[in-house]
């Protein structure tokens, strides 16, 4: 066991350090948060930098462009990006971390050849269509329909809660190809043109106020056969396939994230006066703080054991649900901490003069999402009660 | 980086962990709790097996490993919940080379010269105590040590004595090193202690019936189990870190990894024990069930170097 890097690894992590060093500067100013055309062209150019420089992909395999990097040099990737402030993956997320792992791996050539270099270039958003109206944390109820015609799929149904809908170019769209076969047995993965005539998106305003997701209307939407992901009716698997990229690694980052902001907190609450000193003199608020800076110690140390046993060729369920669990939890404590500095600042989530209030206020809103999406925690729980310890499954659908 | 256990490390927690089950069964866990008195044979077997001589030099007859390997068998120790001054006596024969304790002849405890009241765990069965002050270690012979021996002790099978006065005795050493590394494996004793609380619910949990059904199939009870489970997975990625982190200091930041280990580590204990009490019902508060047993360990334990509260402080103030 050793908790230090290796030579390669350090060699890694120098370059990326000074990459981000002489680039990071050269960025514009992030764009308004409401500007969603100004944000894909953000989020896309950084993506561009990044793969121009030779960093983009880092954890796909070099035959489909990546880097191939160790899920150790991806670590380090993370950690490195995240300490510097560089931008988030944002409206990249779903191309980088969901459709285009699951086309390298159940994608045909053609399909790989199409969009996997046009995703690690920044020129291709993808969006998730899998949520709809009826099917949530029950995602095999789904019921959006395609029916085959010729070499076409016709898809009829809703689709609900897809980020960066209004921006993508291209959407990961589960549906049901086969209504008689069992739920899991009947679902096709299909690739849907975001600009195919019959789809309309609305966008949904979330509670932070902004548009982050949209509802999807198919319409008598036409998606060629030769866009399908795998065979028909086995979109399941695919969408597994999925799964298992979506709960890996995804929020290493955001650990850094975290402590940056814990340190924002203390740095505030130090700059509070209060009658006799400052906020900071409050041990029951130093101690809150306490805790949860050893949450995000604790959380970056179980970061790392999750990718050593990756890197050793174990599959991390537990240890990516167990993080998934604690880290949204310890992120919302976050934010209440937060507002429980900012007293009464934390009304506004528009920057009070000199009160440092409307980032932490508007992540405490944002965080209220952390323990829903991608598996809500009760979900998460579940799976840890059945998968890990054994206990016995929940009651499943059946048909009425 | 690799934070994945060797052979080696995995031999020897699977040793040690064979030889608990069989030797610290539920039964002699009950019968020590009517009759707590150290039982130096059981005592000498461990220091057979090397658990207080790990760190210990070979040419001291000691196998010269790490705290990393120290905390692998810790959390053995701790979900066994095996009785005695395990950490001090470690440390003695680690730390201080104290004649005796590596090879379990002589049995150490140790008292805290900062706490405002002293209560002396297993003083009776000790030869010797080591009074630890905000920075030095000093070494008495136990028999100077005059305590008070409370009635009905917490954990039934961890007697304590109430001390007054603690006298001088001979300066052995610092305190730092004490205390950081008695924290890293108080932690290590905590993991334990909340994995065998979570072993035990989840066994109940799986047998139990009630509408029916085994209670285990009722989600209420299956995240309580779920939450606990996230916990020591939580602590024990914490303490591992922070053992890596006495072993090689230059890698981390040895403070901030000590104290986030004993904090997440109280938690899963703590939490874990009342879990697994509220898993088992009626049953959970009765004296037969072990279930008592964990909880009260975890709460003696989360006393001893350094409880959350002042840990957490020292997280604040590095902000
Ligand atoms: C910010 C955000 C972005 C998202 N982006 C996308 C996206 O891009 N694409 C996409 O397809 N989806 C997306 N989602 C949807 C997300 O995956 C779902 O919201 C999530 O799976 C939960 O489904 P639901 O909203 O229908 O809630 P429901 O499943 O209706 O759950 C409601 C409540 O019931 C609980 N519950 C449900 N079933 C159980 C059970 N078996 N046991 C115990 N409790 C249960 C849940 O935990 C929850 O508390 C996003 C969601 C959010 C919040």
């Amino acid at each position: 066991m050793d908790l230090r890097y290796s030579d390669e690894e350090l060699a890694f992590r120098d370059r990326l350090r000074a990459w981000l060093a002489e680039t990071l500067p050269q960025l514009p100013p992030a764009p308004d948060r409401d500007d969603w055309p100004a944000r894909r062209a953000y989020d896309t150019a950084w993506q561009a930098r990044l793969h121009a420089a030779g960093y983009a992909g880092v954890d796909w395999p070099a035959e489909h462009g990546g880097l191939g990097a160790s899920p150790t040099e991806q670590l380090i990737f993370l950690e490195e990006t995240a300490r510097a402030r560089a931008p988030y993956v944002g409206a990249n997320f779903v191309g980088l971390l969901h459709a285009g792992p699951t086309l390298i791996v159940a994608g045909t050539d053609e399909q790989r050849a199409r969009h996997l270099p046009r995703i690690l270039r920044g020129e291709e958003v993808w969006c998730q269509g899998f949520s709809e109206p009826d099917a949530g944390s029950d995602l095999a109820a789904l019921r959006t329909t395609a029916v085959r015609d010729g070499d076409h799929y016709v898809v009829n149904g809703a689709k609900v809660w897809t980020s960066h809908a209004e921006v993508a170019d291209h959407c990961e769209l589960l549906v049901r190809t086969d209504p008689a076969a069992p739920r899991h047995r009947g679902i096709t993965w299909l690739i849907l043109p975001m600009d195919a005539p019959g789809v309309r998106v609305r966008p949904l305003r979330t509670v932070v106020g902004s548009s982050e997701f949209s509802e999807l209307i198919l319409d008598d939407v036409r998606v060629p056969v030769a866009d399908r992901v795998g065979a028909e009716n086995d979109g399941w698997r695919v969408a597994m396939v999925t799964f298992s990229f979506e709960r890996g690694t995804a929020f290493i980052g955001d650990v850094i994230e975290s402590r940056n902001i814990l340190a924002e907190v203390a740095r505030l609450a130090r700059a509070t006066g209060t009658a006799g000193g400052t906020l900071w003199d409050d041990p029951g608020l130093r101690r809150e703080v306490g805790r949860l800076a050893a949450e995000v110690t604790g959380l970056w140390a179980l970061a790392r054991k999750n990718v050593s046993e990756a890197a050793a060729g174990m599959v991390p369920v537990q240890g990516a649900s167990v993080f998934k669990l604690r880290f949204t939890e310890s992120r919302q404590r976050i934010g209440d901490l937060a507002a429980r500095v900012l007293g009464r600042a934390s009304l506004a989530m528009s920057d009070l003069p000199g009160a440092g209030n409307g980032r932490l206020v508007e992540d405490r809103v944002n965080t209220l999402s952390f323990t829903i999406a991608a598996g809500t925690s009760q979900i998460q729980k579940n799976i840890l009660a059945e998968r890990v310890l054994g206990l016995p499954k929940e009651p499943r659908w059946t048909s009425p | 980086m690799d934070l994945t256990l060797s052979t080696d490390q995995r031999d020897l927690r699977d040793g040690l962990r064979a030889f608990l089950r069989d030797a610290w069964t539920a039964d002699r866990l009950r019968a020590a709790a009517d009759s707590p008195d150290l039982d130096r044979g059981a005592w000498r077997a461990l220091a057979d097996l090397g658990v207080f001589g790990l760190e210990v030099p070979e040419s001291d007859g000691g196998m010269e490993l790490g705290a990393a390997e120290a905390v692998l068998v810790f959390e053995e120790l701790g979900r066994a919940l095996v009785p005695g001054p395990l950490v001090a006596t470690y440390l003695a024969a680690a730390l201080l080379g104290r004649p005796g304790a590596a090879t379990g002849a002589t049995v150490v405890t140790w008292a805290d010269r900062t706490a405002p009241v002293q209560v002396v765990e297993h003083l009776a069965a000790a030869d010797e105590v080591i009074a630890a002050g905000e920075d030095g270690l000093w070494a008495l012979p136990a028999g100077k040590v005059a305590g008070t021996p409370a009635g009905i002790p917490l954990d039934p099978l961890t007697p304590v004595s109430h001390v007054v006065e603690l006298p001088a005795g001979d300066p052995v050493g610092r305190a730092a090193a004490w205390r950081d590394r008695g924290a890293v494996l108080t932690a290590a004793l905590q993991v334990g202690v909340a994995q065998g609380a979570l072993d035990l619910a989840v066994r109940y949990a799986g047998e139990r019936e009630q509408f029916g059904r085994v209670i285990g199939s009722f989600q209420a009870v299956k995240h309580l189990l779920a939450e606990s489970l996230v916990r020591v997975d939580l602590a024990r990625a914490a303490v591992l870190t922070a053992a890596l982190t006495l072993d090689d200091p230059a890698a981390g930041d040895l403070a901030e990894a000590v104290a986030a280990a004993k904090i997440l580590a109280d938690d899963a204990a703590t939490a874990g024990g009342r879990c697994c009490v509220q898993v088992h019902g009626g049953m959970g508060f009765t004296w037969e069930v072990l279930a008592h047993l964990y909880l009260k360990r975890a709460w003696l334990l989360e006393t001893g170097f350094g409880e959350p509260g002042v840990h957490a402080e020292r997280l604040a103030d590095r902000m």
